[in-house]
């Protein structure tokens, strides 16, 4: 009776693990029904290049909630980052053109505002998401004062071409990126210590800081390494529509943080992984993708793409080890 | 916008000077202008979204531009998208100006006009409202106080600029476009002119799809990519009801190796439509002209408030009137950069093109 109960535990576990792989597969196939172009080869590059940038900032956004925390920075520090990487290649704005170090630069750029992010927040004690919050409208508001409302248009064609348009194999570059990107958040997560204590903090920081876990400097760290993607995608953002402005980022944290929702995380914290945000990019993606595919009347999407994402959650989340539903 | 300015200005020390002008507005203070006599008693202020927009950058140049022309003190308010803090920045303002305001608005949604008329009337002041109000709120209602009202004709516009988008593809062919939100007064606007340049093909230009972008590039971006795996190469051209989604378009286009191919085009002349438009990828804007706007809000109640006019005394199409936009395609892309329209302060109604009509 007993073990018969823990293996239906066991295969419910196993079942919400998997989840949101079957919501994104059936999800294609349903597509793939209507609309057989959907499996065409030339699709799927497509959805992968509008994945990229969205799975930068997952990657970053993931550590944070995984942790316990929200940041809702990422569109602000996106601007900036965009708007500094547009300004040092070769543009119309300033006489700067340091080509590709302009990377480095931004993702530096990003994982400063990151750390004064997680300064803020431990050293002041003000909640992550007050603190991300405004360091969010502040960034959008820094990018607008150096613009003062126009765009820089970038005329460096070979950043446009290694962080977007170039191809190999027929892939966009932006794709490689957001790969590297993903391997580098799974090292970091299963790999090292910071990685770990993630999760230790996330599933109860006062066990955590017991146990020794330098909590508060990891939750700064942990803005950081955020921070650091944001900077990175803010990049990606300058390179796919090659200018740089203040509303490049409109509408992506709202997209990043249903994506990590929808993969399987629980904004509680400790539970879910990089991984499964990325399952979730690509449901967000599918979704959208399929629904101009399909013909869905525009009225309709909305309405559709609520009831599917909640839908997602409710499969995926495993609500068994919360212990209140806030 | 930003090379309607060019050759008048530098443009981007410009630019910084309407985002400077909006931080100091919005901290409360004021430009330390010159004190000249009477003209002083006035403070022209003008209200909008934000300056992190072309438009609306431009939009605040034109008022500074104006009050710099009468020596007058000169304030930006900016709502950012919030219609409580865009009425409560100016019943501040009203206050603190004991009623002596000339207020050019860009109210965030048309209810929020009908507020801002009325807290204008009992304090005394003028006020011009721009692009958004209710139907039934006019200005002779609220003589003399709500000076005007002005706006540009989505419908006319969005159908010449549907027409340079057909003529680019050789008039035969399926089209898709991209609309704003979908409520948006100009939104509907752009989207019925377009579907009469349609009818008017009988037939010979289809249209494929129809989706809004919400006036978002990313959104545009992403569904120009899904239109492509839907339609492939029956997209003949793409109809984007403002520049920033058109941009989104053309770069999507870009990633297929389209750009340039399947011609898009645009509404409201950012000047990185205008580039585009050069090299080929996009096949024509409509510029709307906000340093006349932003202008002229101003300058028609001063020459009300300064007995140079008697503003009850002007017919309804001087009060509730369209500007001109400028349609800038291959063709006039050099005379547009070449020529930027000017602003004549004194000709208050030289660019009005006739009196608003109410639609539905």
């Amino acid at each position: 009776m007993k073990a018969a109960a823990l293996a239906g535990g066991a295969w419910s576990k196993q079942w919400r693990r998997w989840a949101p792989v079957a919501v994104l597969v059936g999800l294609c196939i349903i597509i793939g029904l209507f609309n057989p172009n959907f499996f065409g080869g030339a699709n799927f590059v497509r959805m992968l290049n509008t994945a990229a940038i969205p799975l930068v900032i997952c990657m970053g956004v993931t550590f944070v909630i995984l942790m316990g925390s929200i940041d809702l920075s990422a569109e602000g520090v996106i601007a900036i980052c965009a708007v500094a990487a547009s300004m040092l290649v070769a543009n119309d704005f300033t006489g700067i053109a340091i080509g590709l170090f302009s990377v480095p630069a931004a993702i530096l750029i990003g994982s400063l505002v990151g750390l004064l992010n997680g300064l803020i927040h431990v050293k002041f004690r003000i909640p992550s998401f007050m603190t991300t919050l405004g360091m969010g409208f502040a960034g959008i508001g820094v990018a607008t004062a150096i613009l003062g409302g126009v765009m820089v248009r970038i005329s460096d064609s070979s950043f446009r071409d290694y962080l977007s348009l170039g191809r190999v194999f027929d892939i966009p570059a932006a794709v490689y990126i957001a790969g590297a990107a993903v391997v580098i958040a799974y090292v970091i997560q299963e790999r090292t210590r910071i990685g770990r204590w993630v999760y230790a903090i996330g599933t109860d920081e006062a066990t955590a800081r017991n146990a020794g876990i330098p909590v508060d400097r990891t939750r700064i760290i942990v803005f950081g390494i955020a921070g650091a993607f944001y900077g990175l995608a803010g990049a990606l953002s300058a390179a796919q529509i090659g200018r740089g402005h203040a509303l490049i980022s409109q509408d992506r944290l709202f997209t990043a943080i249903t994506a990590i929702v929808v993969g399987g995380t629980a904004l509680s914290g400790g539970v879910g992984s990089v991984l499964n945000s990325v399952i979730g990019v690509f449901i967000v993606i599918v979704l959208t993708n399929g629904m101009v595919l399909m013909g869905i009347e525009p009225y309709v999407q909305k309405g559709v793409q609520g009831l599917l994402i909640i839908a997602a959650v409710a499969l995926a989340l495993d609500r068994s080890r919360l212990d209140v539903v806030k | 916008m930003a090379a309607i300015l060019k050759n008048t200005l530098n443009r981007r020390s410009v630019l910084k000077g309407a985002a400077g002008a909006a931080a100091v507005g919005a901290m409360g203070s004021s430009f330390p202008m010159p004190a000249i006599a009477e003209e002083t008693t006035w403070t022209l202020a003008n209200s909008l979204r934000s300056v992190a927009n072309p438009y609306h950058a431009t939009f605040a140049k034109g008022g500074e531009d104006f009050a710099k022309s009468i020596g007058a003190k000169y304030e930006v308010l900016v709502t950012e998208g919030n219609s409580e803090k865009g009425i409560a920045d100016i019943k501040a303002l009203l206050q603190r100006t004991s009623g002596k305001l000339i207020l050019n608005v860009d109210p965030n949604d048309s209810p929020d006009a009908r507020v801002i008329v009325e807290e204008v009337k009992k304090a005394g002041g003028f006020v011009v409202t721009q692009w958004n109000k209710p139907a039934d709120l006019h200005p002779w209602d609220f003589d003399p106080n709500y000076v005007a009202h002005m706006s540009f004709d989505g419908v006319p516009t969005a159908e010449a600029i549907a027409n340079e988008l057909f003529k680019a593809f050789g008039g035969e062919g399926g089209i898709v476009a991209l609309g704003g939100i979908l409520s948006n007064v100009p939104a509907i606007e752009r989207k019925l002119g377009l579907d009469n340049a349609i009818a008017k093909t009988n037939g010979k230009v289809e249209l494929l799809d129809f989706q809004p972008a919400d006036w978002n590039e990313q959104k545009a971006f992403e569904i120009t990519q899904a239109w492509l795996t839907r339609f492939g190469d029956k997209v003949k051209g793409v109809f984007a009801a403002n520049d920033g989604m058109g941009m989104g378009a053309l770069e999507a286009l870009r990633q297929n190796g389209l750009a340039g191919k399947v011609p898009v085009v645009g509404i409201d002349g950012i000047d990185a439509a205008v580039a585009a438009i050069e090299a080929g990828e996009f096949a024509g804007t409509v510029a709307w002209d906000p340093l006349w706007t932003g202008g002229m809000g101003l300058a028609i109640p001063y020459a009300h408030a300064t007995g140079k006019i008697d503003i009850t005394k002007e017919g309804h199409e001087h009060r509730e009137f369209y500007g001109t936009g400028i349609i800038v395609t291959k063709e006039t892309v050099g005379a547009f950069k070449n020529n930027p329209p000017k602003v004549d302060f004194n000709d208050l109604w030289g660019k009005a093109t006739g009196q608003i009509q109410y639609r539905g």
